[in-house]
C-alpha cells in the first residue's frame, strides 16, 4: 500500500461522481449551496421570505428522505417524516437563533423523529407491513457456508444484507454510522446532533463499524471492488 | 512489531483522528502488513456500504410539503392573537388563581387549627382534667399533686409548694399552665427553705 488511501477516497475511486446526485434538481441545489448558504437564508425564511424555505426545501428534501429511510426503512414514513421536520423549521424560524450549523439543528430534528419512530414501530406490528418485506431473514442464507448460497446472491441481496446489518445495530449506533457513512455528517457534528460527547460519537461508530465489518465479512471476502 | 489496537485503525480509516496520531498510523502501516490488511478491510467495508442506495423522494413530496406548510400557516393565521395564545393564557392564569387560591386555603385552614390548639393549651388545668390514666394516678398522689402544683378535680383546700403554702390565687394561676406543671423539675432545683414564689 502505498500511502494511505482513506475509505471516502476509496470510494470516490470506484463510485462515479453522477451517482451521489440523483436528478437534475439536486446538481443545481448544488450550484444555489455555493450562492447561498443555509445560515443566510435561515435568517431569511425568519423574515417571512418563502422563496428561501424553497430553496432549503430542495437542498435538503433529498439528504432528509434518504436518511429516514435508511433510519426506518419504510418509504412513506420516511416522506411522512421528512415533512415533519420541513413543517418544524418552518414553525419554529421566528426562534431560530444561528447559534450551531443549521444541519446540526435540521439532523437532531430528524434524529429525535427517526428514533421515536423506531421505538414506536418496535411497539407496533411487525415488519411483514412494509411493502419491501425481505423474506426470511437474508444474513442467516448468508453466514451458510455452502458455495451455492453465494452464487444466489444478486444485487438486491448485497443491498438487502447491508441494510439488514446496518438495522441490526442499536439505535444511536445506527444514528451514528447513518449520519457519518451516508450524510457525510462530521463526528464532532454528530456530538451535537446526539447530544453526547465527541469521544462517546468515536466509540459508538468504532463499535459500528467494527459491528459492520463483523456482519458483512462474506461480502468483504468476495472482493466487488 | 505489535500490531495497532483496531480503534486506531478505525479512527484512521474513518478520519476520526487528529494529524499526529494520522502519522504515527501511516508510519506503522508502512512496515506492518497485517495492519495494512486490516486496513483494507475497512476499505472494502466502506465501498460495500456504498452499495446500500439513498432513497429519493417521490414526486409529490415538495407539493404535499408546501401543501403541509401552507395549512400549518393558515391554521396559525386563523388562530392569531384569540386563538392559542389567548387561551394559554388564559390557562396560566387560571393556573396562577388556583395556585393563590389554595395557598390561601391552607394557610387559612392551619391558621385556624393552630389557633385552636393554642386557645386549648391556655385553658385551665382544672377545666381539661388529667388526659390519660397515667396523668389520672399522678394527680391522685398528694405529693406529686402538690408537686405539680395542678389542682385535681376536686382541689385541695391548700397546696404546698416546696413547703410554702400557695393559697393565693395569684400563685396558683402561674402554676395553671399544665405543661409547665409538668416541666416541675426546674424548681425542684431551687434551694430549699426560701420562698419560690413572692407575695
Amino acid at each position: 500500500m502505498g500511502g494511505h488511501r482513506s475509505p471516502h477516497q476509496a470510494r470516490d475511486f470506484f463510485v462515479s461522481f453522477p451517482q451521489l446526485f440523483y436528478d437534475q434538481s439536486v446538481v443545481y441545489n448544488v450550484a444555489t449551496m455555493a450562492i447561498e448558504s443555509d445560515l443566510d437564508l435561515m435568517l431569511r425564511v425568519r423574515d417571512g421570505d418563502s422563496a428561501s424555505f424553497e430553496t432549503l426545501l430542495r437542498r435538503y428534501r433529498l439528504p432528509l428522505v434518504s436518511y429516514f429511510r435508511r433510519m426506518v426503512r419504510d418509504q412513506g414514513l420516511a416522506e411522512d417524516l421528512a415533512q415533519e421536520v420541513f413543517l418544524r423549521v418552518y414553525k419554529s424560524r421566528e426562534r431560530y437563533q444561528p447559534e450551531a450549523r443549521f444541519t446540526t439543528w435540521l439532523y437532531r430534528i430528524a434524529t429525535n423523529l427517526a428514533l421515536n419512530a423506531i421505538r414506536d414501530r418496535k411497539d407496533e406490528v411487525s415488519d411483514t407491513a412494509s411493502d419491501d418485506y425481505d423474506g426470511p431473514p437474508a444474513l442467516e442464507r448468508f453466514v451458510d457456508p455452502q458455495p451455492t448460497v453465494e452464487q444466489r446472491l444478486m444485487q438486491g441481496d448485497r443491498e438487502r444484507l447491508i441494510r439488514q446489518a446496518v438495522e441490526a445495530l442499536p439505535e444511536n449506533q445506527r444514528a451514528a454510522v447513518i449520519l457519518h457513512k451516508y450524510q457525510e455528517v462530521d463526528y464532532r457534528q454528530i456530538a451535537k446532533i446526539l447530544r453526547v460527547s465527541e469521544s462517546a460519537v468515536k466509540s459508538l461508530l468504532f463499535r459500528a463499524y467494527e459491528m459492520l465489518r463483523v456482519r458483512l465479512e462474506p461480502l468483504l471476502r468476495e472482493g466487488r471492488i | 512489531m505489535k500490531c495497532l489496537e483496531t480503534e486506531k485503525l478505525i479512527s484512521y480509516a474513518y478520519r476520526l483522528t487528529d494529524e499526529p496520531a494520522a502519522s504515527e498510523v501511516r508510519a506503522h502501516l508502512g512496515e506492518c502488513p497485517r495492519c495494512r490488511e486490516i486496513l483494507e478491510q475497512y476499505g472494502r467495508l466502506d465501498a460495500v456500504l456504498d452499495e446500500w442506495k439513498a432513497a429519493k423522494p417521490t414526486p409529490g413530496f415538495d407539493a404535499r410539503v408546501r401543501q403541509a406548510v401552507e395549512a400549518q400557516q393558515a391554521r396559525l393565521e386563523a388562530q392569531g392573537f384569540w386563538g392559542w395564545e389567548w387561551a394559554r393564557g388564559l390557562a396560566v392564569a387560571s393556573l396562577g388563581v388556583l395556585i393563590i387560591a389554595g395557598v390561601v386555603w391552607f394557610t387559612q385552614s392551619h391558621f385556624w387549627v393552630f389557633n385552636s390548639s393554642r386557645a386549648a393549651t391556655r385553658q385551665p388545668a382544672q377545666a381539661r382534667g388529667p388526659q390519660t390514666p397515667a396523668q389520672v394516678a399522678k394527680l391522685q398522689s398528694p405529693t406529686v399533686t402538690a408537686q405539680a402544683g395542678v389542682r385535681p378535680a376536686q382541689a385541695a383546700p391548700e397546696l404546698k409548694l416546696a413547703g410554702v403554702a400557695l393559697n393565693d390565687d395569684k400563685d396558683a394561676q402561674a402554676l395553671e399552665d399544665y405543661d409547665l406543671a409538668a416541666n416541675f423539675d426546674l424548681l425542684s432545683e431551687l434551694p430549699k427553705g426560701e420562698p419560690r414564689v413572692a407575695n
